[in-house]
């Protein structure tokens, strides 16, 4: 953003009419401010402290170190960060911090003394952002476009202020830019065979492994995490199955069955670009179903699987092959709510709420498996469906192929790391607005979804490359 | 033969120029199933006789039968992995290349391509050694042939050079400041040192070379006769200013100060030669252009009046001595002069000097290629006080940074006369020289290839001629990078902190 020069010009204009007058303030200023001490900084003689962020331009998964410097010594300062999301809405962040003895503070050492987080949390900038005040509700961070970064503002404000009660002033910004792809990255939108997805295949003559990659029931086509991936070098396809409007069918049902998500499988075992027998399958809440449940179709011989926060079989009734299936109202005697009337989907994925028919046959998996649990998950059973697995696996011998991996405090939407979290979010909007309960608190969660990410992308190597 | 020229129209088809060497081991059987073709005996023959394989158009070929050919890649080599990391960087920064999944002790090339903004290819390589764990790191391991040796972690990007049958006296320099240079890097199987585009990599990368951080503004300046652009860094500042001068080929060269404005200091990069008024009046400047300019600078609202610097190289180094001395109005917190000197008729302004250059005419040299060296016009270092800028009244801190292998200017000269007079003078407290062994004129932010001579027009002459620049290109890519970090912690220091005198030390690399 351009901060117009003409504020600056009119505070100067103020501190010399203020140190004659004391009466009158034009320009920007609330009545009643203290000029004199907030222009203690503000001299003809000083530059404004320098802010940097290195590196400047990241790939979302990266860290970015931010310091400053020529700051007065043993002071308050506050470090606020906004950005926009592609829908336009303001997410910020703010947190405090004294300079030590030289004039100077580094987020990767120092620790915030307040704000939005606390601690030393280097990247706490990014992943503690929430809604501005004023901003719509129900909100969830979700990069639409991801050929373009997220810009954020970086700001150094004096004092230890609340941004959005009693801005100060801003001494010094940075601008940091946080990309999800790589250059030399290929997007490519794919609408062949039936199939609705994005392929993303990284820079390089391949063949590349790959990755098939499935979200939840909340549907459309999320691209973020598999442009990531390809940005790690893996070829990734990101499937839509509910919810987009190149699918047959209405949008609130799944009218897709056995033979798409296995033409999806095949679709990537034929790409000229991805070795045949190198693709794993990852997916989130319903996704994790479909992994479990595509990785054991016949014909299907996936070389990993990663499953997070999701059930080992479908509350609805059976997927056949070529047969839709539909939505029934029959799970939502499952679903509860608390005192806000936010639903909280949970028990819907209890295993013993499920079709016990539609649960997937995990015995006969041959590859490694990773599963990943938010023990605060409010939205699926996933620790019931962990153990589940576990048992499974292990009464057939087969538990050397399981990894599980469980965070306290972590909530359901378990996401590339450094993104912002929402405990709750809009689940429909029509015919009547209702929110629902993901679960997981801010802190926690981000560290989930840092040693999560690290995690699953070491499985990956180990499993796709070796 | 017939079935050779199959093979490589198959994978043409793909888009992936095999080397023969590579896809014969697995493929030919699966190509003579398909087509009935020769034996294997009959084609593994007639690749021995073929040394290249002609492009020609391929015939229409069945789906199934390509993709046997081009995915069966030796095994070993399938899992290659290469990163670099960033992959979106300023100019300045350094990356890391990683390769990964490489069979222990196997030779490796990596390889940059580099297309620059005028159309020409640029490239690099480095040949090394897996370690026993099947890595590559270009941070850590040595080059032992390409076109870098030893631990050179930037040593791709620095060493990149014309591909093979470009035209001669070619030099890299960003116009457009606003997008980044792209620069492809590959893993090759083996060692090599060229037709990299006759092979198929192993795996292959991106990255992107910014000159400008985000947030940083761009702002022409044409007020007052000025021809210049103004970079200020993202903030409400007010931020050190800095006025910035290139050469004697003129023109508006704005990569310099957009960096440094990535680095918090506001930038005027200004033309003094083949500016607006110049090129419609047919007249120079005077020494005023550059007080405007000063002024300009000083004035504006987001720029520290009481901090400004200059920056000058080559010929803009003269002037920044002349402002830094003798000008009433130019106040600098701090000067630095890079392949300058201070040699000049003190009274005169951009007409007089190019006047002085005319009347040395004659003792231009000329190299065994018949590349111009100039760097004898100014000599010897003149007694006469009228002909050079009395540096000894300096009252800021000046950075000399000499190239020790300028055949352009006589840099080295200028910097020893300049500290005997300020050690007369007594303010030699003030200087700093940071001399380079085997380092040419054209030092430049680092990271960006040695231009060791290049065709050049002098701003307001007709014709081109090769120029003699000079330094070697491994020492003179580590004197950029020294000379540029030096250069901005000198200027962060001065115009940032508090003016601290210096003492004089020349440091050798």
């Amino acid at each position: 953003m351009f901060r117009s020069h003409v504020s600056v010009t009119t505070i100067r204009q103020v501190v010399e009419i203020n140190t004659k007058h004391r009466l009158f303030s034009p320009g920007k200023l609330t009545p009643g401010k203290r000029i004199v001490g907030s222009m203690r900084w503000e001299s003809s003689t000083r530059p404004a402290p320098l802010l940097t962020a290195t590196p400047v331009r990241t790939l979302v998964d990266e860290q970015t170190c931010i310091k400053a410097s020529f700051l007065p010594s043993n002071h308050p300062v506050t470090v606020c960060a906004r950005m926009r999301s592609d829908e336009g809405d303001l997410w910020q962040s703010f947190a405090h911090y004294n300079t030590n003895s030289s004039g100077m503070f580094n987020l990767n050492s120092d620790h915030s003394v307040g704000g939005s987080y606390s601690g030393c949390e280097p990247m706490g900038l990014f992943w503690s952002m929430q809604p501005a005040p004023g901003e719509r509700e129900g909100l969830r961070l979700r990069k639409k476009c991801v050929e373009s970064p997220y810009t954020v503002q970086i700001s150094l404000l004096e004092g230890h202020v609340s941004p959005n009660q009693d801005p100060g002033k801003e001494v010094a910004a940075v601008t940091a830019e946080r990309w999800y792809m790589s250059p030399g990255v290929k997007r490519q939108e794919i609408r062949q065979n039936g199939l609705v997805g994005t392929l993303f295949i990284p820079p390089g003559p391949g063949p590349f492994p790959a990755m098939l990659d499935m979200w939840g029931m909340g549907g459309g086509l999320p691209e973020y995490r598999s442009s990531l991936f390809a940005s790690r070098g893996y070829a990734s396809f990101c499937l839509a199955y509910v919810g987009h409007k190149d699918l047959p069918g209405p949008s609130n049902t799944v009218n897709v069955g056995d033979s798409y998500f296995k033409a999806a499988f095949q679709f990537l075992q034929e790409h000229s670009q991805i070795s045949a027998d190198r693709i794993g399958i990852v997916g989130l809440s319903y996704g994790c179903y479909l992994t479990l449940h595509t990785g054991t179709l016949p014909g299907v011989k996936p070389a990993c699987l990663i499953g997070i926060n999701g059930p080992v079989g479908s509350s609805r009734e059976l997927l056949h092959v070529n047969v839709t299936t539909k939505k029934s109202d029959q799970d939502q005697v499952f679903w509860s709510f608390d005192d806000q009337g936010y639903i909280i989907f949970k028990q819907t994925s209890l295993p013993s709420n499920l079709h016990p028919e539609s649960i997937v046959k995990l015995e006969e998996i041959t590859c490694p498996l990773m599963y990943i649990v938010g023990e605060d998950d409010l939205s699926a059973s996933s620790i019931e469906n962990a153990d589940l697995i576990e048992k499974t696996l292990r009464a057939a011998g087969k538990s050397h192929l399981f990894t599980r991996l469980s965070y306290p405090g972590a909530g359901h939407l378990i996401e590339p790391p450094y993104s912002p979290m929402s405990r709750a979010s809009f689940w429909v909007i029509k015919p009547e607005k209702l929110m629902t309960l993901w679960g997981g608190h801010p802190a926690p969660h981000a560290a989930a979804q840092e040693d999560a990410w690290r995690k699953m992308l070491a499985f990956m190597e180990l499993s796709l490359r070796r | 033969m017939e079935n050779v020229e199959l093979l490589v129209q198959l994978q043409q088809l793909e888009g992936a120029p095999g080397s023969p060497s590579f896809f014969f081991g697995q493929t030919i059987v699966d190509v003579a199933l398909v087509f009935g073709g020769a034996s294997h005996a009959d084609l593994c023959q007639s690749h021995s006789e073929s040394s290249r394989p002609k492009r020609t158009h391929p015939p229409a070929i069945r789906l199934h039968a390509v993709r046997a050919c081009t995915v069966r890649m030796d095994n070993s080599l399938q899992r290659v992995k290469l990163s670099v990391h960033p992959s979106r960087a300023l100019v300045d920064e350094e990356f890391v290349i990683l390769v990964q999944n490489v069979p222990p002790g196997s030779p490796m090339t990596l390889h940059a391509l580099h297309c620059s903004e005028d159309g020409h290819r640029w490239e690099a390589c480095g040949h090394y050694i897996a370690d026993s764990s099947g890595s590559i790191n270009a941070a850590d391991d040595c080059s032992v042939g390409g076109s870098y040796l030893g631990v050179e972690p930037m040593g791709l990007l620095w060493s990149l050079k014309p591909v093979p049958g470009s035209k001669p006296g070619l030099r890299m320099r960003k116009k457009d400041v606003q997008t980044p240079m792209v620069v492809a890097i590959s893993v090759f199987n083996g060692h090599h040192s060229e037709a990299f585009v006759d092979q198929v990599s192993l795996a292959s990368w991106v990255v992107e070379r910014w000159y400008m951080a985000p947030g940083v503004r761009r702002i022409p300046v044409t007020e007052q006769q000025l021809t210049g652009t103004l970079f200020l860094p993202p903030g409400p500042g007010p931020f050190p200013g800095l006025l910035d001068l290139w050469g004697g080929g003129g023109q508006l060269v704005e990569y310099r100060s957009a960096l440094l404005a990535s680095h918090g200091i506001a930038s005027l990069a200004l033309d003094y030669l083949t500016n607006e008024f110049t090129t419609q009046t047919g007249k120079m400047v005077d020494n005023q252009y550059f007080e405007t300019a000063y002024r300009v600078l000083q004035q504006h609202p987001q720029v520290l009046g009481s901090r400004i610097a200059m920056l000058g190289l080559s010929l803009g180094s003269v002037f920044t001595l002349k402002m830094a001395v003798y000008s009433p109005v130019v106040k600098l917190r701090c000067a630095v002069c890079i392949s300058g000197s201070h040699i000049q008729p003190v009274s005169g302004g951009p007409q007089e000097m190019m006047d002085l250059f005319t009347r040395n005419i004659e003792k231009i040299n000329f190299s065994e290629q018949n590349e111009v060296i100039w760097r004898s016009l100014l000599l010897p270092v003149p007694s006469d006080p009228s002909m050079k800028a009395d540096v000894g009244r300096l009252r800021c801190p000046l950075l000399l940074v000499v190239g020790e292998d300028d055949q352009n200017w006589c840099t080295q000269e200028s910097a020893a006369d300049m500290e005997q007079m300020m050690a007369r003078a007594g303010n030699d407290h003030l200087l700093t020289i940071l001399s380079y062994p085997e380092t040419g004129h054209l030092i430049e932010p680092p990271y960006t290839p040695h231009t060791p001579s290049s065709m050049y027009r002098g701003a307001g002459v007709d014709q081109k001629m090769m120029v003699l620049w000079g330094g070697k290109t491994p020492e003179h890519s580590a004197a950029q990078e020294d000379s540029w970090r030096k250069i901005l912690t000198f200027l962060k220091k001065n115009l940032y902190g508090g003016s601290d005198p210096q003492a004089i030390h020349r440091s050798h690399l």
